[in-house]
């Protein structure tokens, strides 16, 4: 039993320290090294008492394995006394008899002690991946706003290893962790009650070593732990630098760097050798442990032998007690040597890494209640019935909103003025990186202005953020009734059409059938709605063209009730003929329109146009422009056939 | 870091685009290279190896011994006064000297096996790091690079045990066999007693692990669902910020948890049968052979010491899952040892020592010629006898279709590829002869899909400046301004301080970002792989002509642009036309544009210019 319970140890040491090349997000290190395991110990001890009954039943199985313990040593000591040795080998045959029962017994207890563990372990697996998700879904929405996510997939791997590898190491370690620790205290629970029933004297010898083995592995325990702490460290960081290495290798090889970045990988080599060989070192103090608590026994009994005869203990009783230590404390001990040592301090690493930084689970979007299901299903009809919203007032109002990323960098966008009245229909156009794209993240509510004020429909949208706050980290609070946005990503996910094009109604909103279809119909996304099977046909996002996942973004949004849609390059995978009929739907609709263009085209199709270009934005129709701005005519001139992309 | 060229197709990195020919391939043949890398990696701690064989040799010796050595003192110490009172003091010693021994070695062996291990590691590691940055990109492609960081890692690591198991095997294997021997030694019975009943052992351990395979299995692919739906939804992150969606998707993504769970209790029930079989066994050996000892010592035929012993090395004789274990363990590292070894038999890119010759013959410096180049990607050849003249300063765009070989062409032309024959001249010197240091200085390449490295973005922008060159800021401020990056690096958090993996890039600020590393290199010779793709027009003209007129202090650059636009094409002194391998034409873009077949490269025949 104890062996087995080291082995389950031994696996995900590989695991954690080897196997970690997808690495961890490397910022969310530094802080809780000190604090962790506080927090950590008060987390779990309130995690194991919310499960009393689980407890018990782990306890009340146990005891089975304590008994069998318990018959180990005392029917071997019957069997040599009364039986073998008193020339009544049929006696000393049944007490053995009893030893073996005394074994099922246990390794009945010990079946059962798995499926109590599991309690323990499953409910722990739920909770950290409910957190990784979470959070994962978190960061990723506060993070929304940093241009290039779209084509940032490194993110999805950070997450799907901890989602994966972190979390069944967490799991594996907890249940090594409990195994162990629970059967270190049952195993020396039948030890003591054996020794004490064979003869009490026994415990004077056997006890105290014991306890000073434990002492000096508690001792140690401290420290080994943050050398295993730092050795996992220094593995994920040696992994990290090493993959740098490998994706840059092209580019590293045509800057020469070649020597550069040897040497920065050598070094992470030699730190993370330097922390196995600490963590090597640490071992010694766990042999003495083990040889004072587990070793030292036996010797000492023998020691004592002459004395124990004459205080009348029995031949048979020395060969329990020694099978007791032999056989039942030393083995446990040393899984406990080993177990917590290492698993302890991989759990800790582990859990710390994947609670640190996990978001309370609270709901961060005020859900509004609006049109109810009837109104629904008739887009340009609930277009203008937006919740208390001022009709009369522009759809959007930008009154000298700057933006930057972080308090030292240089503005995005400067005192940007804009109106867009209520049903008008906006282009905006400009160089990449002029800002396109955050302008229409500032309007979605997904980025908060640096200074200025955004209203829609004459609400504000988001406040500035106070001086020298960072621009991310903080939730985005969107009124998801007042805009629509698609972004350039056009999320479509695993589901059925009909949840794909609905996620963007209020909760509970029943759309008939027709209703969806007509959407679909309405932006040119029918075909590709019959090719899946109709409404209820399924989505893989993976079969799906980029153009196609366009439409289906574009269908969705079409059914939104919001008064205002931000297009984001939205039908940048469409041909010209397949966006104007997307676009001429969006104006059909209802509703403000703002559209970030891809073609000139959708400029000519806007009442007003946006030129973002630095200190030279202007804004005017297609006409004045032309006339207004050289940059205006360089993009048209530029745009005119279509581009490929 | 966190912008991988992944994309196949366009690919900018000499190519992706095949699938891995000679991919991990296990056989004897393969055998000897990880055993020599093996002892070649152990050799430098043959002291530290020999020491670790002694202490874990020792050990199990004295594991062995104590037993025997316990049985006897008790023996001795039951006889009490009819017995040699010294003599039970000897033996008595004896086991007090053995258990100190046990704890010593133990000690012992943890460091040992420890510092070996980490030591070999490491040895392996840097080897490889080594090896693979001389290899270069083009010879490494073939591996992909999540692979190649399990080898410098995991494999590594798992290589790096080998030495230590090879070390401890003997003592694995003297532990249960001589337990056995003493079983016997004590009697014969005891002996036959434990190897009848062993079969029973291995058969029930592999009813075991017939059942969990397929419970695991189904595990993870629960978990795998899950995983696929995050990651699914973090690429909507906007539509879901935009939105307020997160609780939603969130519930969504955390559908098969429950389904998650119940294989995990599943596993867990056939875990716990399967560890009480397991752990029932060896103590029922135990108890059979006392019960024959038992009746021995009723008859006289064995002390009570003896019985002690005997029910101890039943115990360490079923120790033989010890033996099994290093021995998977040694499989393992040797196995892990092939696949490093495959990364090493990749031979280094050839290197010479010569300078970059000042002039060239004819015409300004940077002329680059390329004379009857053939190469070939994971073993198939893509260019066939490629002959190309780039004047001193001239720009030469090279167009084809995809497939045609243009990024292997402008990666053999800047020797981030060898060609498999022909020369590569830069002013008339072999690239082959050129000292890599010079020859990076001379020749700077800039990607559709860069891979930033470094610290900070300044520190990304500076990698191709060789490092204490003076001015290096200057000239990374000037250079990002000549690729229209400096703007928006000024807009980061931190500007030019900013951390890489902290800098929100999108796609065509990376590859201005390369293209300002590129500048910043002031080489004579820049080899542009569709490095301005991604700008828009408006963009990519403010560029090129930055590009023209960047000359700098080493004046007119030669440029080599591998080319989708036609617009880029017809700035171009000289456009190259690569079809199938070959170079089917050069001449200006303007003649070239009269041909329907070149017209085509562009689709439709329409200039999209």
């Amino acid at each position: 039993m104890t062996e087995s319970g080291a082995a389950r140890l031994e696996a995900p040491a590989e695991a954690v320290g080897t196997g970690s090349a997808d690495g961890l997000a490397p910022h969310r290190r530094a802080g809780g090294r000190h604090r962790a395991p506080r927090g950590l110990g008060r987390a779990g001890v309130r995690f194991l008492l919310r499960r009393p009954r689980v407890l018990l039943g782990l306890a009340g199985w146990s005891v089975l394995e304590a008994a069998h313990t318990f018959a180990l040593g005392f029917a071997l000591a019957r069997a040599l006394d009364d039986g073998f040795l008193a020339a009544r080998p049929a006696v000393g045959l049944a007490w053995l008899g009893v030893a073996a029962a005394g074994l099922l017994a246990g390794a009945w207890g010990t079946a059962r002690v798995y499926r109590q563990v599991a309690a323990l372990a499953e409910p722990l697996r739920d909770e950290l991946v409910r957190r990784v998700v979470g959070r994962g879904l978190y960061e990723a929405v506060a993070a929304a706003g940093a241009p290039g996510r779209a084509a940032d997939d490194a993110a999805g791997t950070g997450v799907v290893s901890r989602l994966t590898h972190q979390v069944e190491i967490a799991r594996d370690s907890f249940a090594g962790l409990v195994m162990v620790s629970r059967s270190f205290l049952f195993t020396l629970i039948g030890a003591v009650s054996g020794l004490l029933a064979l003869a009490p004297v026994l415990l004077l010898v056997v006890v105290p070593p014991l306890v000073a083995g434990l002492a000096v592995f508690a001792g140690t325990l401290r420290p080994l732990a943050r050398r295993q702490r730092d050795f996992l460290v220094a593995d994920e960081e040696l992994a990290r630098e090493a993959g740098t290495a490998v994706r840059a290798l092209r580019d590293v090889t045509a800057c020469g760097a070649q020597e550069r970045v040897r040497q920065s990988v050598v070094e992470k080599v030699a730190t993370e050798r330097r922390a196995a060989d600490a963590l090597a070192y640490w071992g010694v103090a766990r042999a003495l442990a083990l040889g004072l608590g587990g070793r030292l026994p036996v010797v000492l009994l023998l020691v004592l032998t002459p004395w124990l005869l004459r205080q009348g203990v029995s031949a048979g009783a020395l060969a329990g007690a020694l099978t007791y230590l032999t056989q039942a404390l030393l083995p446990a001990l040393q899984s406990l040597v080993h177990g917590l040592g290492g698993a302890g301090a991989r759990f800790a690493v582990v859990i710390g890494r994947l609670r640190d930084g996990a978001p309370e689970p609270v709901s961060d979007v005020p859900r509004t209640p609006v049109p109810g299901p009837q109104a629904a299903g008739v887009p340009g009809a609930r277009a203008a019935a937006a919740s208390g919203a001022d009709r009369a007032a522009p759809a959007v109002e930008l009154r000298g909103v700057t933006f930057a990323y972080g308090p030292a960098a240089e503005p995005v966008l400067a005192g940007l003025d804009l109106t867009v009245p209520a049903g008008g229909r906006l282009a905006v156009v400009g160089p990449s990186g002029a800002g396109k794209s955050t302008l229409a993240l500032l309007v979605a509510g997904v980025l908060r202005p640096s200074s200025g004020e955004i209203r829609l429909h004459g609400r504000p949208v988001l406040p500035p953020l106070p001086e020298g706050a960072p621009q991310p980290a903080r939730r985005p609070s969107p009124a998801v009734e007042q805009r629509v946005l698609i972004p350039q990503e056009s999320y479509v996910f695993t589901g059925s059409v009909r949840e794909n094009l609905c996620c963007l109604l209020p909760d509970g909103a029943a759309v008939p059938g027709p209703a969806l279809l007509g959407a679909a119909e309405a932006v040119g996304a029918d075909a590709l709605v019959r090719r899946l099977g109709g409404i209820d046909g399924a989505v893989d996002p993976a079969a799906l063209s980029a153009g196609e996942r366009q439409q289906i973004a574009l269908a969705r949004s079409y059914l939104s009730p919001a008064p205002l849609v931000v297009l984001d390059e939205a039908g940048s995978h469409l041909d010209p003929a397949a966006e104007e009929v997307a676009e001429r739907a969006f104006i059909r609709r209802g509703g403000a329109l703002m559209v970030i263009a891809h073609r000139i085209s959708s400029a000519l199709r806007a009442d007003r146009v946006l030129v973002l270009d630095g200190g030279r934005t202007c804004c005017g129709t297609h006409a004045e422009l032309l006339e207004r701005s050289e940059l205006y005519r360089d993009l048209a001139a530029g745009w005119a056939p279509p581009s490929r992309v | 870091m966190t912008h991988a060229p992944s994309a196949p197709g366009r690919g900018s990195a000499p190519a992706r685009e095949h699938s891995p020919v000679s991919g991990p391939s296990a056989g004897p043949a393969r055998r000897a290279p990880a055993d020599r890398l093996l002892f070649a990696a152990g050799r430098p701690h043959l002291w530290r190896t020999l020491a670790l064989f002694a202490t874990a040799t020792g050990a199990a010796l004295a594991a062995l011994a104590l037993p025997a050595a316990l049985g006897r003192t008790l023996d001795l110490l039951l006889a009490g006064a009819a017995a040699d009172g010294a003599e039970a003091g000897r033996w008595l010693a004896c086991c007090a000297a053995l258990t100190a021994v046990s704890v010593a070695s133990d000690a012992a062996d943890t460091v040992l096996t420890g510092t070996l291990n980490s030591r070999t590691t490491a040895g392996l590691r840097t080897r490889l790091v080594g090896h693979l940055l001389a290899v270069g990109p083009h010879r490494s492609g073939r591996f992909n690079h999540g692979d190649l960081v399990t080898r410098c890692t995991g494999n590594a690591a798992h290589a790096g045990t080998a030495p230590g198991s090879v070390a401890s095997a003997l003592a694995a294997l003297v532990t249960p066999v001589g337990a056995l021997v003493a079983l016997a030694v004590l009697d014969l019975r005891l002996a036959a007693v434990f190897l009848a009943g062993t079969p029973l052992l291995v058969l029930l351990l592999r009813a075991f692990s017939r059942t969990s395979t397929d419970c695991v299995t189904r595990y993870q692919e629960t978990q795998a669902q899950l995983a696929g739906r995050l990651v699914e939804a973090l690429t909507g992150a906007r539509t879901i910020a935009a939105g307020g969606l997160r609780e939603r998707e969130q519930s969504r993504v955390l559908e098969p948890l429950a389904r998650l769970s119940a294989h995990g209790h599943r596993m867990w029930r056939i875990q716990g049968r399967a560890t009480a079989q397991a752990a029932v066994l060896v103590p029922l050996l135990q108890v059979a052979v006392v019960a024959v000892g038992g009746l021995l010592l009723s008859r006289g035929e064995l002390s009570v010491g003896g019985l002690v012993a005997a029910a101890r090395y039943a115990v360490l004789a079923a120790g033989v899952g010890t033996l099994v274990g290093q021995l998977n363990a040694l499989v393992r590292g040797r196995t892990a040892a092939r696949r490093l070894a495959e990364v090493l038999e990749v031979p280094a890119m050839a290197a010479g020592q010569r300078a970059v010759p000042e002039h060239s013959a004819g015409g300004g410096p940077g002329r680059l010629e390329l004379r009857g180049v053939r190469a070939s990607y994971a073993g198939e050849p893509v260019l066939h006898d490629v002959d190309l003249v780039v004047p001193g300063g001239a720009t030469v765009a090279v167009v084809g279709r995809s497939g045609a070989g243009k990024s292997l062409l402008a990666a053999v032309a800047g020797r981030l590829a060898e060609p498999d024959a022909g020369q590569v001249l830069l002013d008339g010197t072999d690239l082959a002869e050129l000292d890599p240091a010079a020859l990076r200085q001379a020749v700077g390449f800039a990607f559709e899909r860069p891979v930033l490295f470094g610290p900070t973005v300044g520190e990304a922008l500076a990698a191709g400046i060789p490092a204490g060159r003076e001015g290096r800021e200057a000239r990374v401020r000037a250079a990002a301004r000549a690729a229209c990056a400096d703007g928006f690096v000024r807009t980061l958090p931190h500007g030019y301080g900013t951390p890489c993996a902290q800098a929100p890039l999108s796609g065509g600020e990376i590859q201005r970002l390369g293209l300002a590393r590129a500048l910043a290199q002031e080489g004579r010779v820049l080899v542009l792989d569709d490095a301005t793709s991604s700008l828009d027009t408006v963009t990519e003209w403010k560029v090129t002509r930055a590009l023209a007129d960047a000359g700098g202090t080493g004046g007119a650059r030669t440029r080599l642009v591998v080319a989708h636009r036609a617009s880029t094409a017809a700035r171009a002194d000289l456009t190259a036309w690569l079809d199938g391998g070959r170079i089917r034409a050069l001449a200006p873009h303007r003649q070239l544009w009269e041909q329907p077949g070149y017209r085509s490269l562009f689709g439709g025949g329409s200039d999209d210019d």
